[in-house]
This record gives structure tokens, sequence and C-alpha cells, in this order.
């Protein structure tokens, strides 16, 4: 056989054929190459919006505009209707429900008003209305506006957390007037899931945790948990701010967050009654989740409370968020093919039983106080009541931990069984010890229980003037909030130019 | 061996060559490279996005109960041996691939005879219990026939990525799609510039 040049050099035709060939391959290759990097181009933007709104956009119609489907369906947390056995979106008056409260709490702002809440779309109203927060000047500071709406992350872009949480809540009235909604959880340029809330930033990194590296699944309930979590306002941080923190270093259940505050001595009142240092959980939803089943399957919030339904020919993720009792097929029923009542029956039943253990401790501990009381009133010491004090607080903490989520029995009913009966076990070890001290001073009979019948009697019990309350509300709603409102439109305006 | 050394250009064609072989192998490497041809070997369901086309199916599965317990090569390739299963991988695989870069994709994609097939193997691979439980012939006399017979997909279509699929179904879910072609740092670099 010839070499290749020989060949080449008796029939000159066949190099240029090899030659066409080449070219011809080269071609056919790059016009895959070019077909492949113009397809990923469009995966760029086929699933990226066109955004025209600026990056902190807090009026949640603009989003609207560019996601009519999700926006619609974010409207609908306006609806009250739905009301579950214990739950629901319409507002239910806690204290009226269940008057022991008032007493658990005396001393401490949630005595005056407590509802179960509404929907996203009242944040700002109903932020707005409770007692909680009263008139001008508020006996609230500014990090209470921290979760309510997307002018949050809005005005720390601008200033950093520590100087949005300084002065009291009024001073931001005219900034903070949108209801939680799209950019509290989304990023403007890309629509993914963001944080926005510095917070959980924090409390993963007080963990040695990088919220970064978290994934979309996880990011699909951790979005919540910028607000549906424990939380404290430290005041030692910064001269004259209470910084908001997630009490989460030494992890997240109810004991480590007990540790914790134990450890800097921390307390959120001083109870009126029996004096102890009392910790306020606050709505320890996602850490109560984590305990659950759903959790440890990998399942998130999103998945029951934001489903994916179809309209039309289009799939969306629900943006109606409310209680999955709502919404069972979408919720439930992609998992669990069982009845729609049998179901929701399993869920009642939980809750059932849970409630029922959790009303005895309420009891009991309504009873700490008051006998504790008795025992001041009698002359005890700061050290004899020191241990009991412990107590009251040990057990009302493991109370409020499990009474103060939405729908925790359910996310979690053994955890919340294991809070409740350890809580009961260290109201009544509290008692015993009240019992031995008030029979060494002298009191050797049970002490009555108070006629707290109805949320009025249980608030004059503890001595609350609330006719002073509602009318510094009636006040500040009638000639203070007009002019929020007034103001807040003259700045918004200014956005669309 | 013979034949490659009479391939051996003379000594004074020998850099052009090695220059026109090096276009040819690097543009491969970068077709390779653009096109995450790599992951096509594992089995994560992230790789059936590569082809953004496929959003729809990725959605509707991670929104389903599936999505904890089977991914997308679970049920979409035959599990009996491996040889089976990159044959098969490959040779659908190939005709995705065909289908997508010369765009004769349809606005609505349905599962072809051979991969329904598959999908009904793994069906049973996995819910073998529910062909096998002779309760079942209390509710449904014809339980027997139908076993033998028919397809797990004939009723239960809607699992787990439901009926509504076209391509434009899921305009708004977020799927882990992949990035821009140029490598970050690049990206960045330009944004700065632009800045």
């Amino acid at each position: 056989m010839k070499s290749i040049q020989e060949i080449l050099k008796e029939k000159p035709a066949l190099g240029w054929l090899i030659f066409i060939a080449t070219v011809v391959l080269v071609f056919l290759l790059g016009m895959l190459a070019s077909s492949i990097v113009q397809r990923r181009a469009e995966a760029v933007f086929a699933y990226t919006p066109e955004v025209t709104f600026s990056e902190n956009e807090p009026r949640n119609s603009k989003w609207g505009e560019l996601f009519p489907r999700e926006y619609n369906s974010y409207l609908k947390t306006a609806d009250t209707t739905f009301k579950s056995k214990y739950n629901g979106s319409t507002m239910v008056d806690m204290l009226e429900e269940s008057p022991r409260m008032v007493v658990l709490w005396a001393g401490y702002l949630f005595s005056r008003d407590y509802n179960q809440g509404r929907g996203h779309y009242y944040a700002i109203e109903d932020i707005q209305k409770t007692l909680r927060t009263g008139g001008v000047p508020s006996p609230q500071p500014n990090t209470c506006w921290a979760c309510k709406s997307p002018d949050v992350p809005r005005l720390i872009s601008q200033t950093g957390p520590a100087e949005f949480y300084r002065g009291t809540w009024d001073t931001k009235g005219p900034e903070v007037v949108n209801p939680i909604g799209c950019a509290d959880c989304h990023d403007s340029k890309t629509m993914n899931l963001r944080i926005s809330r510095p917070a959980l930033i924090e409390a993963f990194e007080a963990r040695g945790m990088d919220i970064s590296k978290a994934t979309h699944q996880e990011m699909r309930s951790l979005v919540c948990a910028q607000c549906h979590v424990e939380y404290y306002f430290n005041k030692n941080m910064i001269e004259g701010v209470q910084y908001l923190v997630f009490p989460w270093k030494n992890g997240t259940t109810a004991e480590d967050i007990e540790k914790y505050y134990d450890e800097i001595e921390f307390s959120d009142w001083t109870h009126a009654l029996s004096r102890a240092p009392m910790i306020k959980a606050q709505h320890p939803d996602y850490e109560i989740y984590l305990t659950g089943i759903h959790a440890s399957r990998g399942v998130s919030c999103a998945d029951c409370h934001m489903p994916f339904i179809s309209e039309g020919g289009i799939k969306f993720t629900d943006h109606h968020l409310q209680s999955p009792l709502n919404s069972i097929s979408n919720s439930c029923q992609v998992c669990h093919r069982e009845e729609t009542e049998e179901l929701i029956r399993d869920v009642y039943s939980r809750q059932d039983k849970l409630i029922e253990n959790r009303d005895i401790l309420e009891t009991l501990l309504v009873r700490c106080h008051v006998e504790a009381k008795t025992a001041w009133d009698l002359g005890a010491g700061e050290e004899q009541m020191k241990d009991i004090l412990t107590d009251i607080r040990r057990a009302q903490w493991r109370w409020d931990f499990s009474a103060a989520g939405h729908g925790s029995s359910f996310h979690s009913p053994v955890e919340l069984g294991r809070l409740i009966s350890g809580g009961i076990a260290v109201a009544q070890e509290a008692r015993v010890k009240l019992a031995r001290l008030l029979a060494t001073l002298g009191h050797n009979r049970e002490i009555p229980y108070p006629d707290i019948s109805t949320k009025a009697k249980a608030q004059d019990f503890i001595g609350l003037d609330m006719k002073k309350h509602n009318d510094d509300k009636k006040i500040f709603l009638e000639t203070v909030l007009p002019g929020w409102v007034k103001e807040a439109t003259e700045r918004e305006k200014s956005y669309d130019h | 061996m013979q034949l490659f050394k009479k391939l051996i250009p003379p000594d004074n064609w020998k850099l052009p060559v090695i220059l026109a072989l090096g276009v040819f192998t690097g543009l491969g490497i970068f077709s390779f490279h653009i096109s995450n041809a790599s992951s096509y070997l594992g089995d994560k369901p992230e790789t059936c996005v590569n082809c953004h086309i496929m959003a729809p199916q990725y959605a509707t599965w991670s929104h389903s109960s599936h999505r904890e317990w089977a991914h997308c090569n679970d049920c979409h390739v035959p599990h009996g041996n491996i040889i089976s299963k990159y044959y098969f991988k490959a040779k659908d695989g190939l005709r995705h691939a065909s289908m997508f870069t010369l765009r004769l994709e349809p606005q609505v994609i349905y599962i072809r005879e051979a991969g329904r097939k598959v999908v009904r193997q793994n069906c049973i691979r996995c819910h073998s219990e529910l062909l096998t439980d002779s309760r079942l012939m209390n509710y449904n006399r014809n339980t027997n026939e139908f076993r033998r017979n028919r397809d797990c997909l004939e009723c239960h279509r809607v699992t787990p990525h439901g009926r509504v699929n076209s391509l434009s179904s899921v305009p708004n879910a977020r799927v882990p799609l992949p990035g821009p072609v140029a490598p970050g740092w690049l990206n960045n670099a330009i944004k700065a510039k632009n800045k």
C-alpha cells in the first residue's frame, strides 16, 4: 500500500475532497455547538421574567402585573371565612376563648389583646389595630414591624437592620404599609426564593451554618422561618436598639432555647402576680415542624400550605397561604389516599387530645401564679421563692411553646405531648413546693381558683385598665393612622417615575 | 498500526495538521462541556432539565409524592442490568438530544411505547405488592386479567406528572435549569465592568 503522500501526489483531486469533507464536518460541529449554546441561553431567559420594577419594590400589586395567577391567589388570603375546629382564617379573640391566658400573661402586653391571626393580607391592618402596639408613643420598638411587610427589606437595604429596629413602633408607621407579600420571599431579578430578613441569616451563622447553601426544597420552608419562629429582642447588643435575634445558638428544641435564655439570664417580663422571670414563646412553628414526621420525610411548608394547582393549561404554586384543612385534595391527598373526612378527623383527634392536656397545664399555671402571689403576700422571702419561680418560668415556657404556634399539635403531636406533659410535671412540682412554703407561712388551706370565666373578669382580676387602653387605640386609629396612610400614598407615587 | 503510519504527514505538514486536529478536539471538548455531557452518566434529576423543555416534567415530579422516593431514572430507564440500562439511556437520550437540537419537539410531549413499557416495569418493581395482593380479588373479579394485560398508566395517568404537560404549562416554576454558558467569574467581570 502506498503512503498517503504518494496517493495525494498522484490524485490532487482527492486532497481537495478531504479538504471539503473537513470543512463540512467542522461546519456541522460548529452548528451543533452553537445550537447547544443557543438552547442553553434560552433556558436562562425562558424562565426569568423581564422585571420592570426596582429590587425592593414593596407594592405587591406591581409584582402582580407580571404574575397575575400567583398574585390573584395571594389576594385570597383576604378571605376570612374558613374556620376549622381550632384555627382557620377568621379572627378569634383568644383571650375570650381562654381567659386563663390573661392571668398567665399578667404584667405583659399580651394580657390586653391576643387574637388568632388572619391571613397575610391583614398583616399591617392587624398590627395597627392590636392593643399591644398601643398609641403614640408606642410601648413597642420598630422591631415589631420586622415580619409584617415587604417595606421592611426595602428599609433595611437603606439603613441596615440595627437602624431599622431603632425607635418606637409608631416612628416607622408611615413607612411600613404594604402587607406581607412578594418581596419578602422572592428575589426580584430571578424570582428565586430569597431570605430577606437578617435575623434568620444571623441565626444560621450563630450555629456555624451557611443559609446560602440551602437547597431549593429547604428554602421552601426557610422563607417561612424568617417569621414563623421563636425570637426575642436583645437590648444589650447595640445601645438604644432592641435587636431581633432567633435564640437558636444551642439548637432549636424548647430545651435548647430555654438553656440559651437561662445562660444570658433573659426574661421578657416579670410576672405581675407571681413575680417570676417569664419568657414569652412567640410562634415557634418552624422549630416544632422540624421535630415532626412531615419534616423528617422531606416535606416543606410550601408542599402543604402552597400546593401546586392547575388553572386552565397552567400549573402554578397556590399563593393562597392557608390551613391545608381547607385544601385537603391539593395538600394532603397528593400523598395520602384517604377520604377527606377521614383526614380531617385525624387532624382533629390529634388537636383534641393535646388541647385536653394543654388546658390542664394552663389551669395549673393559673394556680401557680395565684398561689405564688399569696405566698408573697404572706411574707415569703426571695430565697424561699427562687426555686418556685424558676419552676413557674419553666412550666409556662413549655405551655407557651406548645400553645403559641399555628397548628403545632398537628405538625408534631409527639413532641407537643412531650412538652405539655413535661410542663404539667414541672407546674405540679412548683405547687408542691408552694404548698410546703405556704404551710410554713401558716397558710394550710386551698387557695381558691379566681373567677376568670370571661376575658373581662380575668382582666379585671389582674387589674388592667382596659378602658384606657381601648381609648388610646381609638384615638390612634382616628387621628394618627389616616396621616400615615396619606404620607405613604404620597411617597409611593414617586416610585413610578 | 501500519495504516496509522501511512496517515502520518510529511515533516513539513506536521504543524498544520497538529493545529487542525487541535481545532477539532477543542470544538469537541467545548460541545461536551456546554452540553453537560458527563452528567448523563449519572442519575441526578437535574440532568433531565439540561434541556429546558423538560421543565414541566421536572416541576410536576418535584410537587408529587414520588419526589422523595423516585428520581427520573428510577422510572424511565430499565433496571434489569447495567447494559440494558445504559443501552436504553443512550438510545432514548440520543433521540431526545437530536429532537431538541433540531427543534423538532412537539408542544405536548407524550411518552412513547418503549418508554411506557419501561415505566410499567418500574411501577411493578416498587409496587409489586399491589399485584400480588390476593385481597384485591374481593374488590374486582377481573383483577387477574387486569394485572396481566393492562397498563398501570391506563388508570394512574396523573401519577406523578399530572395530565397538563404542555411546554408552556409551568411558566413560573423554579427548576434547576443550567445557568449561563459563560463561567461565573466572566459574567461577574462583565457585570462589574458594565456598572
